[in-house]
This record gives C-alpha cells, sequence and structure tokens, in this order.
C-alpha cells in the first residue's frame, strides 16, 4: 500500500516562516502563560501527600471534602480515579516555602526535621475516613481486614487461637481476594467463598469487620526531594542535548548538530506549553515523558537529516531549498507511517492502561505529534537558517 | 540453502531458544518493580553533619583530658560549626608542650595558632572519609535490621549525587509505621558524665544555670517522663565501642540489657570510672537518658542497663543495638507505599494496553506492506521474545513505566522496518530488480537506523542516570528494545528476505 502514488512534491521550506511563526505563537503563549499561573506541580517536586482511597460505597467528591475539612485538609485535592470507580487521588501539598520557615524556627531538634509535618498529614488524612461505628469496634479490639496487612492478619488470627498453618493459608487466601480492582473485600460473603476452615471463619465473624475503605497507595515526599529533582531533571535535560549534540556534530557536521539541538528546545518549549496550558501535573512521569519524546523526535530528525547529507553529494547544482524539500519528501512516508504504529501504541496505553500511566500517555501522544511536526516544519528550516547567515559557499 | 545461510538461521533460533528459555516461565524470572507487586520505597537522608559532630565532640573530650595531664592551663577548649574546636587562654609559655601534644595526637586537624587562639579544624580528605563512613555505616547498619526482620528481596543501596542518600525498597511489606521506626531509631548508645540532676522540668535545669547553659553542657530528658538531666556534652563511650548487646536479667530477676564493650571502649570506660566513683553517669539511647546510676567500682568492659522493660522490650532494643547503631540520625526524605492490589491493577491494566497496542500494530504493518508485512511482524514478536529474554537475563526490574517502555518499543521498534521497506520501494520505482532493490534498501538504511537509534539512546542513557527506581525500569526496557530492534530488523528481516526470495532465480514481483 502506498500513501502517495508518486514521491510527493510538496514545498516544506517554502511554509517555513509560517511555521516559524506558528511554534514561536505557541512558545510565546506558553510563556504568558507560565508566569500568570505557573506550573502545576505534583508532589514529586513540590512535597507533599498522595493517597489513594478506595471504598465500598458510592462516594463523591463533596462528602469527602465534608470529612476533610474536619481535619483542616479542605483544601487538599480531590480527584476521582477514571469515571465510575469509587477511587480517589486526595494530594494534600504544603509549599515548600512554608516548610523551610518551619524549619529556620525549630532548629536544633533533630526529631523534627523529618518528613515530619507530611507525615502527620497522611496520618491525619487517613484516620478521618474512619466512621464512629468502626473507631468503636476498632477500640473493642477487632480488626479491619480491608486495612490489615496480610502479616497483622495471620498475626491476628495465631493470637485469637488459630493454628500458625491455617493462620497463614487464610492470611493469603485473603491477602489474594482482595487483589481486585477495588483493593476491598466486600462482605463476609465473599469471604466464605474462599472456604476457609470454620475455625477460622468463625474468628474472623466474631473479631474482624470490613471496613468501608482502603488505601491502596500512599506517597510522602519531602520538600528537600522536591527541589533536588527539578535541577537534577534540568540537569539530566541539559546533558542529554549536550551527548546528542556531540554525537550529530561527530557523524554528521556541525550545521546539522546546531538545526537538531534547536528543534529539540523548540519541541520542549512547545511541550511544555502545553502542560501549561492544559495544567497538565508536573511529576517524574511526565519530565521522564518529555525526555523520551526528546530521543524520538530526534530520531525522526536524524533520518530526514540522512536524506539530506545524501542528497547534498547526489544534486550538487541544486539550491539547499530544493534539496532538502526532495529530502523531506522522500523520507515523508516513513515519517508518517512510524509516527502512526507508535501513536497506534501510546493511544492503546492511554485508553487501557489506568490512571497511574495516563498523564504519560498524553504527553507522549501531544509530544509525538510535536516530533513529527518538528522534523519536517522546524529542524530542516533551521539547516538553512544556518546556512544562510554562516557559511559563504553553497554547502551544508 | 547456501551454507552462510545456515549459521544465520542457526543463530537466530538460538536467540530465539535463549530469550525464551530466560524468561519462562515469567512469573518466576521476570522481576517485578515495587509498583507492581506492592511494598514500601524509602528514601533517607544521612544526617552526616551530625557524625561528624559527635567525632568532634569526643576529640574535644580527648583534647581536655590531655592537656590537664600534662598540667597546661586553658580558659576553655569549645566547638566551633561542627568541624572546628578553639582552644581559648592558654599561656604562651606552654606553647612548645601543647604543639607537642597537637602534632602526636590530632594529625587529623589542621591546626592554626594565632595570639590568643589553637584553632584545630577537620582536615577535608578526613572530614570526607568520615562522612563517607558515616553513610556506609548507616547503610550497613539498615541492612543488618532488615535482614532480621525477614524481608524478601530488599533492595538497599545509595542513591543520588550527594552521597548520603539511602534507597531502601521493601516488597511486600505493607505496615509503614513498624518498619520505619525499626530502619530509623538511631539506637545511637552514649554514655554522658552527670553533671547535675535530675530536674522536674527543663526550665528548672536552665534556672541553675541563671538559663544560660554553657556550650559544653548539655539537658536531655528521662525516658519516658519530663525530668531532665544536665549532662557533659562530649559522650564518654558511644555505641561505635559496643562489641555485642544480649538479653539479660538483673539481680532480681527482671529483663535487662547486657553489653559488652569492645576494647579501645573498655580501656576509656576504666579510665572515666576510676576517676569518677562516687559520681553519676548516664545510659542514653537517641538522646533520651535510660538511666543514671552512680559510679560505684571501676568498669571496664561488661555491664548491664537496667529498668522497667519487658521482655519484647529488651529483645527489640538488643536486636537494635546488635545491628549497629546508626553512627548518625537519619532523616525520611520519601515514602510511598504500594498496596498489593493496586499493583496486579496495574499489571492486568498494563498487559491489556501491551497487547491491543501489539494487535494493532501487527495489523497496520499487514495492510500496509502484505508480505513484507508478515516479515517485519515476525521481526516484531521476535523483538518482544528478545526483550523479555535481556530483561530477565540482567534480572532488571519490570516497573509500571517499564511496560509503557515495552508498548513504546512495540511502536517503534518497526521503524528500522519501515525505513527498510521504503528505501526498497524507493530503489524498485528507480527501476531496481527487486533482487537489487532489497539488497542496497538494507545497506542504504542501515546506517541511517544506526545513527536515529543511538541519539535515541543517548536520550535514554540519561533518563537512566537522572530517574528513580520506576522511571530507570522505562529507560532500560527502551534501550533493550531499541537494540533488539536493530537485531531483528536489520539481521531477522534479511534473513527471511533470503529465505523466501534466495532461491528464486527469477525474480519479477515482491510483496511490498
Amino acid at each position: 500500500m502506498r500513501i502517495f502514488k508518486k514521491e510527493p512534491d510538496f514545498n516544506f521550506m517554502g511554509k517555513r516562516f509560517l511555521a516559524f511563526a506558528l511554534s514561536g505563537l505557541i512558545i510565546v503563549a506558553g510563556a504568558i502563560a507560565l508566569t500568570t499561573k505557573g506550573f502545576n506541580l505534583g508532589i514529586d517536586f513540590s512535597g507533599g501527600t498522595l493517597i489513594e482511597v478506595s471504598f465500598k460505597n458510592y462516594t463523591n467528591e463533596n462528602n469527602l471534602r465534608k470529612v476533610l475539612k474536619k481535619v483542616g485538609f479542605g483544601k487538599s485535592e480531590i480527584q476521582r480515579v477514571g469515571r465510575k470507580e469509587n477511587k480517589f487521588f486526595i494530594k494534600t501539598i504544603k509549599s515548600i516555602e512554608e516548610e523551610n520557615k518551619s524549619q529556620h524556627k525549630s532548629e536544633s531538634v533533630i526529631e523534627n526535621q523529618d518528613l515530619g509535618e507530611h507525615e502527620k498529614v497522611a496520618e491525619m488524612i487517613k484516620s478521618s475516613f474512619i466512621s464512629e461505628k468502626e473507631r468503636a469496634s476498632l477500640k473493642g479490639g477487632k480488626i479491619d481486614i480491608n486495612n490489615a496487612s496480610e502479616n497483622k492478619i495471620k498475626n491476628f488470627l495465631i493470637t485469637k487461637g488459630a493454628s500458625e498453618e491455617d493462620a497463614m493459608e487464610s492470611s493469603l487466601k485473603i491477602n489474594d481476594l482482595k487483589k481486585n480492582e477495588t483493593g476491598l473485600i466486600n462482605s463476609f460473603k465473599d469471604l466464605e467463598e474462599l472456604k476457609l476452615r470454620r475455625r477460622v471463619m468463625t474468628i474472623l465473624k466474631d473479631n474482624t469487620f470490613l471496613g468501608n475503605f482502603t488505601f491502596l497507595s500512599t506517597e510522602i515526599v519531602g520538600p528537600k526531594v522536591g527541589s533536588d529533582l527539578r535541577s537534577k531533571a534540568i540537569l539530566a535535560t541539559f546533558w542529554a542535548l549536550l551527548g546528542m549534540l556531540i554525537y550529530i556534530a561527530f557523524r554528521f557536521k556541525f550545521v546539522y548538530a546546531f538545526a537538531a539541538v534547536i528543534t529539540l528546545f523548540h519541541d520542549i518549549l512547545v511541550i511544555l506549553s502545553f502542560i501549561v496550558f492544559f495544567n497538565v501535573e508536573m511529576s517524574l512521569t511526565v519530565v521522564a515523558a518529555i525526555l523520551t519524546l526528546v530521543g524520538y523526535s530526534l530520531n525522526d530528525t536524524i533520518v530526514v537529516f540522512d536524506r539530506v547529507r545524501d542528497n547534498v553529494k547526489l544534486m550538487r547544482r541544486e539550491k539547499v531549498e530544493s534539496i532538502i524539500n526532495r529530502s523531506i519528501n522522500q523520507t515523508l512516508t516513513r515519517t508518517i507511517v512510524t509516527s502512526g504504529t507508535t501513536l497506534l501504541t501510546v493511544l492503546a496505553l492511554f485508553f487501557f492502561g489506568g490512571e497511574i500511566i495516563h498523564t504519560f500517555s498524553l504527553i507522549l501522544i501531544v509530544g509525538i505529534l510535536i516530533g513529527t511536526y518538528s522534523s519536517i516544519f522546524q529542524s530542516c528550516a533551521w539547516l538553512k537558517v544556518w546556512e544562510k547567515y554562516f557559511i559563504r559557499r553553497k554547502k551544508i | 540453502m547456501k551454507k552462510s545461510m545456515g549459521w544465520k538461521v542457526g543463530l537466530i533460533l538460538a536467540v530465539i531458544v535463549f530469550s525464551v528459555w530466560m524468561f519462562y516461565p515469567p512469573k518466576d524470572k521476570i522481576n517485578l518493580g515495587l509498583d507492581l507487586k506492592g511494598g514500601m520505597h524509602l528514601i533517607l537522608e544521612v544526617q552526616t553533619d551530625e557524625a561528624i559532630r559527635i567525632q568532634t565532640d569526643q576529640s574535644i573530650e580527648q583534647l581536655k583530658s590531655s592537656l590537664k595531664e600534662d598540667g597546661i592551663k586553658f580558659e576553655k577548649v569549645k566547638r566551633v560549626g561542627v568541624n572546628k574546636i578553639e582552644i581559648i587562654g592558654t599561656s604562651f609559655d606552654d606553647e612548645r608542650t601543647i604543639k607537642d601534644i597537637l602534632e602526636d595526637d590530632f594529625r587529623d586537624w589542621r591546626i592554626t595558632y594565632s595570639s590568643n587562639r589553637i584553632i584545630l579544624s577537620l582536615r577535608p580528605n578526613i572530614e570526607m572519609k568520615m562522612r563517607d563512613q558515616s553513610v556506609d555505616q548507616a547503610l550497613q547498619t539498615i541492612r543488618n535490621r532488615v535482614d532480621e526482620f525477614g524481608v524478601a528481596e530488599p533492595v538497599i543501596q545509595k542513591e543520588g549525587l550527594s552521597g548520603d542518600r539511602l534507597l531502601v525498597q521493601l516488597p511486600g511489606v505493607d505496615d509503614p509505621a513498624r518498619v520505619k521506626s525499626l530502619i530509623k531509631s538511631t539506637a545511637m548508645l552514649e554514655w554522658k558524665h552527670v553533671v547535675a540532676g535530675s530536674f522536674p522540668s527543663k526550665e528548672d535545669a536552665l534556672e541553675k544555670y541563671g538559663g544560660n547553659l554553657p556550650d559544653d553542657l548539655v539537658i536531655l530528658k528521662e525516658k519516658g517522663s519530663k525530668s531532665c538531666y544536665v549532662l557533659r556534652a562530649a559522650s564518654v563511650v558511644t555505641g561505635k565501642d559496643l562489641k555485642t548487646a544480649r538479653s539479660s536479667v538483673d539481680e532480681y530477676g527482671a529483663p535487662a540489657i547486657g553489653f559488652s564493650l569492645n576494647s579501645r571502649g573498655a580501656r576509656k570506660f576504666e579510665k572515666y570510672t576510676s576517676k569518677n566513683i562516687g559520681q553519676r553517669c548516664a545510659i542514653i539511647l537517641d538522646n533520651r537518658v535510660l538511666l543514671a546510676p552512680s559510679i560505684s567500682t571501676v568498669i571496664s568492659g561488661d555491664g548491664i542497663i537496667t529498668g522497667r522493660y519487658t521482655s519484647d522490650e529488651v529483645s527489640d532494643m538488643v536486636l537494635m543495638l546488635r545491628s549497629g547503631a546508626l553512627p548518625a540520625p537519619m532523616k525520611y526524605l520519601e515514602e510511598r507505599t504500594i498496596g498489593p492490589s493496586l499493583g496486579a491493577d496495574s499489571i492486568r491494566k498494563g498487559l491489556y494496553a501491551c497487547i491491543t497496542g501489539l494487535i494493532l500494530v501487527l495489523i497496520f504493518m499487514l495492510v500496509f506492506y502484505k508480505g513484507a508485512g508478515i516479515n517485519s511482524n515476525v521481526a516484531l514478536i521476535l523483538n518482544i521474545i528478545i526483550l523479555m529474554g535481556i530483561l530477565s537475563y540482567f534480572k532488571a526490574t519490570l516497573t509500571l513505566p517499564g511496560i509503557a517502555g515495552v508498548i513504546l518499543t512495540i511502536g517503534m521498534a518497526v521503524d528500522a522496518n519501515v525505513l527498510i521497506f521504503e528505501r526498497i520501494k524507493e530503489e524498485i520505482r528507480f527501476g531496481k530488480s527487486p533482487k537489487s532493490a532489497i539488497e542496497s534498501g538494507f545497506k542504504k538504511a542501515f546506517l541511517t537506523i544506526f545513527d536515529a537509534n543511538l541519539t535515541t539512546i543517548i536520550a535514554a542513557i540519561f533518563l537512566y542516570q537522572f530517574g528513580t527506581g520506576p522511571i530507570k525500569g522505562f529507560s532500560v526496557t527502551l534501550i533493550i528494545g531499541i537494540v533488539a530492534s536493530m537485531f531483528t530488523a536489520v539481521f531477522v528481516s534479511r534473513v527471511i528476505f533470503d529465505l523466501i526470495y534466495g532461491k528464486r532465480k527469477k525474480l519479477k514481483k515482491i510483496s511490498i
């Protein structure tokens, strides 16, 4: 099958000023948006707590906020996971500046310099979801199967008189039962289906209850990690760019390295602009996605440059514009096909990969489109820019 | 079949067999990351400043006693910052002797003399070594504790560039509070000289000194109560000099902690107790006074720590003391706990996305390139097999972003095939015969593939350097996937073409 009947002959170079203007516009708009609203920093960078909680009965953001307000965290960000599921992310951020202030106050007290505040926040949020009835049961010595670890259940069973073997087998089975979408066991009926020993079952019925919620994950990040990561992310990007620059300068010529790096800066800036526009949360995975795209876009660019390098030798008499146009056209089918297959897989990731990887795949989708656009409209245009201003005789 | 084809096919089969053997059955062979199997991920920072401070305080004590022994008068010896000592108010006549003492016993310090004071500053290389040592020791201590606790396949290693951070990953552990306190308890055991006490509160203690505590003293609380002691800041002996700890009983048969000091500690303790009979010496664990008995005889190496302990408390404390004290306090910087159900859910979804993505790409390639599409699909599936094989061989960890890496690899791996096929089509368009089109298509595309892939690998390597656990997993799969795609697309696809078309003498058309 073919996309183009014969070799296409689009005048991409003729549109280069339009492309410069378009990208410039996006980047400037991004910069303005950044100064007005800034990045939406995730806890990786800002420090804070992120708790994923799953509920047995239907609830919504407003109910959760009411509960959180009681313990003083009404301002936490609450976000439903997916659309129908009864799971929520609860993000509480304490700004780094605040943290620094309190550190200066309490100098010399080693014990308090820990994750401290954030840890307490996590504990308070977690315990706020326990209902009065459950609290009473806990006080009465019962344990909550939905919030007890495998080990805890095992030890509990043993102290209540189950044999060690039974306890071990039962706790393992219970733990496996929890490995469903919700992370919860709904009722004792479900437990009965495990066909545990009758003795164990009696112990469970008399001494345990199935809590209304469970915590799927808890992340607590201190302020120091965040500020370190920021500089680390910038450094990594810098070194990656430098490494690639050197490689291209070595394999091609400096002109190509120059154009490639400008293109990469372009890609990063455009992606960052989109991140600001859509208020995407900046996290470690987003940085990883950006760096991946830098690699992907460069891959695309190199393929075109490689063709330009070949054609410069073959078409000695032609003008630079037409050599470049020809090269882009010759590789156009490949550019489209590869972007297409990569997009297919990333779309699969976006739709089926689950909530945790959602932002990551979203950035990849946008980024692949940007990378494809830039390798067609930006990279070669920058070759021309360099050629125009710095190279006397026609040669790239 | 030509001879040269024989070894090529053989090599491919060998790679397949090896890869499958490496990762089959996947459930046992693939090493899942913490985000997929659940567990705890902790990052701690060793407060190396504290380690240096403790060392400096000990040197001050040693210096004071040396000066006293030689009858040298001085006004004050004090610590400045964490790594400097100032001797103030010595007389000019003693300068010679002081020099001798300092040059003999304080070689780790750089000494500067000025008109009215002598300043000792810890040599930077020694200080660096001490900091490194304290981190290494902390690492070893945590490893001991985790081993005692019984966690399967823990990861305990240094993390980051600053050199004072430790990464601890404990798969399957989802009881954060207990584990955290077990790891973090400094278990720093110290013996300090009691100057005064006990006082009912800190304020009362301070009052005695007119609200202004001298530099060389500290006030510490008693464990489990509000009462305080005023102690000399420098320790007589510390946990570093501890040889062993064991569960023991006191004279009434109540649980107690028995300890033995090593020879250096024993010597120090003997010297101290012999001079201070009748005085009191406090035993301090993690900045809390456990007990402050008066010294009745000269004590050297052995002793017991009594108190109203349960036998469980004693065995916990013994575990911590025996696994070694942390040389300095630690601070948690990051804590992530992933429950087992979330991990299982992630695997399910990741796998589903992988398979969907793969099927989409297979169909696309088949429709677009027909016969050659089958060729590249074989190469793609082989690519995934090799990827899984190498992942298992290097015992690399598969994380959720790692699965994303696999998916992305599926999309990008066909790129090499696409480049080759497009070149072949082009060559045919130029009027070359199918056979020579295949020949030159592979040849011309190779350099492009090589350059393009290598730059991606460079980006992935930096990603690896920068990333924490999950992201490292992502870059590893990406790198392996790209390298594998060079083998499958360039080498395997070629062999498949040769096998199909190689024997035919007159080849008019190929399906591409």
